[in-house]
């Protein structure tokens, strides 16, 4: 008896570190303390300029992040006004665009013989280059309104919804009829409706494809406002702003809007996060 | 049959703890003194939380145990799955997508290092005592379920393994092709003579197929009875109509611990 | 004669063909109820067989060139370079998944980094790129390079971390190797993810490497794009660029999904 204490002993000691390793609660803990060191590393090698030699590039191209950081809180109001006008063009396109996605995959799925081909044509425009539509959609809201930042607004819009329109119809389509094997025949058995089958099976089954749809397109979206704010007529947008100061060479402002720019990609990402794990609980 | 009997696995007082969510230990198997014959067909039976899958597990070297070892040929089952004597059934047919049935077949004797003109032979030998031969070039998904679990069971043979380790490997498919892979099985097994650890649920398919049932109870999972099943082989499939069998099935059932179940 | 029709009809490349005519005639029709109201039609939707006369006509737009020839020679500098980028990209964020699937450490530490990139205005970096290569082509080529970097190496790790644990089990049973479970499970588990993303870059790399044309003004499809724009040469030749560039971003990921399915036979129907 005394024998088989020692032994399960000296095998706990042994596997102690292993323990650790497999401990449930390390595990989590991991995932966020090793990429904040991997960030606080970043920083230092940043801000003592070690970066800099390693790129052999100067303070004035890649400034320091306290001089970053005080050109934001300087510049606090134009900075919001610029995140204000990027974020409501990806936001009203990244709605309605994935809305028109998602009803287009509806329509799709009703109609599997031509929505199929539909979803083709639709996912061709997503390898469309956005460089491409930009300027397009400028030339067609010329005339929807006077004021030059409402009609910018609206063609900036309009190419974030056709790219977050085809990502998301391409992947709630996939929802809408990648059921498990057997549920459609046990819808079938329950002699459901076709509406019921809808409501019961469809639908649930495709909100997991909505968030694998919108966790491409909330990024994208933000990255198309990004990028047709520099084709726009009316100068606004984080994006634009980077363009315009770097073109005046006023490098640490520029810097300062891109790191807004990833701010804010971060900040609608862990909105995104959030909402996921709460609507996704159940699937699990 | 009990004229030669070596023994090819042991287990002493064997135990796994785990952990729940909330930290603390379950005991999913505990105390198990179990001993398999060479050439034995044993089936390791019990309803869900038994511990029967976490027993094989432990045979395979895929868990380590918490308490007591295993023996295997005289060696821990590390050093015999290094060996590569285990072959190994899952319950879902754990099939390569991109491989065609003959590469899915021949993936282990890749790792084993044979060579390519042995491979293919072997691989095709095993496909057509599966009854696959037709089906070679196919990919997995143009195969049906009981074609799948067919594949996978060429391929746990095709190593030509000491022991074949089944974890519930028909629960999934449908009783006809269920009672075709039994023959297959019990055929294959005389055949070659391999030691089959059988996991199931289903009384009268662990009954049908072994020479021993070990019954499984659960909370905590622990070894209640060994049965032996002393039925003539071969055997027809009318043996399940015969008393005898149902006799043994209702030994059986009485076995477990814990309340009926 | 009815029945092949309607074998026609369940072909899935026939309902592509009825949606793109759809497309195509409500552009003519928007196009003639543009031309009957708007100043300079062409400035927004010019006829179809405008731009194709266009491609075709041999008028001088810029120099000795004709508004194709204008496009297409800038087209190959550009291309090239988006090219070369996307290449640069695909591989480098193939590796970099399979590094952080190697390493839990570097996997667990990156992660968050990985997804920040994407957020990353790469014009932004453009100037530091520069000042680090010293070349303004090597830069093009880097800059489109990052941005196809980054949808590889998320789906590719994506695909690495889809592979079932039955799968590992199976190959720890068999004693496999390492690299043979990179080999044999890993890598080819994780193919058809990295095709996707490559299909996600290829636009990516398009966009960027026509965007940093306008960096400096030496030529491309860039500088191309926004001399027609603001009208120094025929409106015509920024309809072309539009529609060369969609062309390009649909030819290149027809191409990526015909590599695929060239080396993926499995995902042929039977």
């Amino acid at each position: 008896m005394e024998d088989k204490v020692v032994l399960k002993k000296m095998g706990r000691r042994k596997k102690l570190r292993e323990r650790i390793r497999e401990n449930p609660k390390w595990q989590k803990a991991s995932t966020v303390i090793l990429p904040l060191i991997f960030g606080i590393i970043l920083v230092g090698l940043w801000q003592g300029q070690v970066l800099h030699r390693l790129f052999h590039t100067d303070t004035f191209t890649l400034p320091l992040l306290d001089k970053i950081g005080s050109i934001m809180a300087d510049n606090k109001e134009k900075l919001l006004e610029n995140t204000f006008s990027t974020l409501q063009v990806s936001l009203m396109g990244l709605v309605i665009g994935s809305i028109l996605g998602y009803l287009m995959a509806l329509l799709a799925s009703f109609f599997p013989k031509f929505g199929q081909g539909g979803l083709a044509v639709i996912g061709a425009f997503a390898s469309i280059p956005v460089v491409a539509m930009a300027p397009v959609f400028n030339n067609w809201t010329k005339d929807i309104s006077r004021d030059a930042s409402f009609r910018s607004m609206i063609s900036k819009t309009i190419v974030v919804m056709l790219i977050c329109a085809a990502d998301m119809g391409l992947n709630a389509y996939k929802g809408l009829t990648n059921l498990k094997p057997y549920a459609l025949d046990l819808m079938a058995i329950y002699a459901s409706s076709r509406k019921k089958i809808f409501f019961k099976l469809r639908l649930p089954n495709s909100i997991p494809y909505v968030f694998s749809a919108l966790k491409v397109s909330v990024p994208a979206s933000i990255m198309t406002a990004i990028v047709s704010e520099y084709f726009a007529e009316y100068i606004t947008g984080v994006g634009r702003q980077i363009r315009e100061n770097i073109v005046l060479a006023q490098y640490s402002t520029a810097w300062a809007y891109i790191a807004t720019a990833c701010l804010i990609g971060i900040f609608a990402y862990a909105i995104l996060m959030i909402l996921q794990s709460i609507f996704l609980k159940r699937y699990h | 049959m009990s004229e030669e009997r070596n023994i090819e696995i042991k287990t002493r007082q064997l135990g796994v703890t785990f952990k729940d969510n909330e930290g603390k230990d379950v005991a999913a198997l505990t105390g198990v003194n179990l001993e398999i014959y060479k050439g034995e067909f044993i089936t390791l039976l019990g309803p869900s939380g038994c511990g029967k899958t976490t027993l094989l597990r432990c045979i395979a070297d895929l868990q380590k145990p918490s308490e007591g070892d295993v023996h295997i040929q005289g060696m821990t089952p590390k050093e015999v799955r290094l060996q590569k004597k285990f072959g190994f059934v899952f319950q879902q047919p754990v099939l390569f997508d991109w491989r065609t049935v003959k590469k899915n077949v021949e993936l282990p004797m890749e790792i084993m290092g044979y060579s390519k003109g042995e491979r293919s032979d072997r691989a095709m030998e095993m496909l057509e005592m599966v009854g696959l031969k037709d089906f070679a070039n196919h990919y997995p998904n143009q195969l049906s379920g009981g074609m799948q679990q067919r594949a996978n069971i060429a391929r746990a043979f095709g190593l030509d393994p000491d022991i074949l380790l089944m974890d519930e490997p028909f629960s999934a498919l449908d009783e006809f092709t269920k009672e075709k892979l039994h023959e297959d099985l019990v055929r294959i097994w005389k055949a070659t003579n391999k030691t089959i650890l059988f996991v199931t649920h289903n009384i009268q398919e662990g009954v049908f197929l072994s020479d021993r049932v070990c019954v499984l109870s659960p909370h905590p999972g622990r070894l209640s009875a060994i049965v032996d099943i002393d039925i003539e082989r071969p055997r027809p499939v009318e043996v399940k109509e015969s008393t005898h069998f149902n006799e043994l099935v209702t030994k059986v059932r009485n076995s477990f611990e814990g309340g009926s179940v | 004669m009815r029945e092949k029709m309607l074998n026609i009809g369940n072909k899935k490349w026939f309902s592509a063909v009825f949606w793109i005519l759809l497309l195509l005639i409500i552009w003519e029709i928007s196009a003639i109820v543009v031309a009957n109201t708007k100043r300079i039609p062409e400035n927004i939707l010019p006829h179809l067989y405008q731009i194709i006369m266009a491609a075709f006509s041999g008028e001088k737009v810029s120099g000795e060139l004709s508004a194709s020839q204008a496009v297409l020679t800038s087209a190959g500098q550009t291309l090239l370079r988006g090219f070369l980028g996307f290449i640069l990209g695909g591989v480098i964020g193939f590796v970099f998944a399979l590094l952080m699937k190697m390493s839990n450490l570097l996997g667990k530490m990156l992660f968050p980094y990985l997804m920040l990139i994407q957020l990353i205005p790469v014009l932004g970096l453009a100037p530091i790129i520069l000042s680090i290569t010293g070349d303004i082509n090597v830069s093009r080529v880097v800059i489109a390079a990052i941005l196809s970097f980054y949808p590889v190496a998320t789906n590719t790790l994506y695909g690495f971390k889809s592979v079932e644990k039955e799968k590992y089990d199976l190959m720890y049973i068999y004693a496999a190797k390492k690299h043979e479970i990179y080999q044999k499970v890993l890598i080819p588990a994780a193919m058809p993810y990295f095709f996707i993303g490559l299909k996600i870059a290829a636009p990516m790399a398009v966009t960027a490497s026509i965007l940093v044309d306008t960096l400096q003004g030496d030529g491309g499809l860039g500088c191309l794009l926004s001399q027609s724009l603001k009208h120094a040469m025929s409106i015509y030749t920024f309809w072309l660029i539009v529609f060369f560039s969609a062309f390009i971003g649909i030819i290149i990921s027809k191409i990526i999904g015909l590599i695929e399915t060239a080396v993926s036979p499995w995902k042929r129907r039977p």
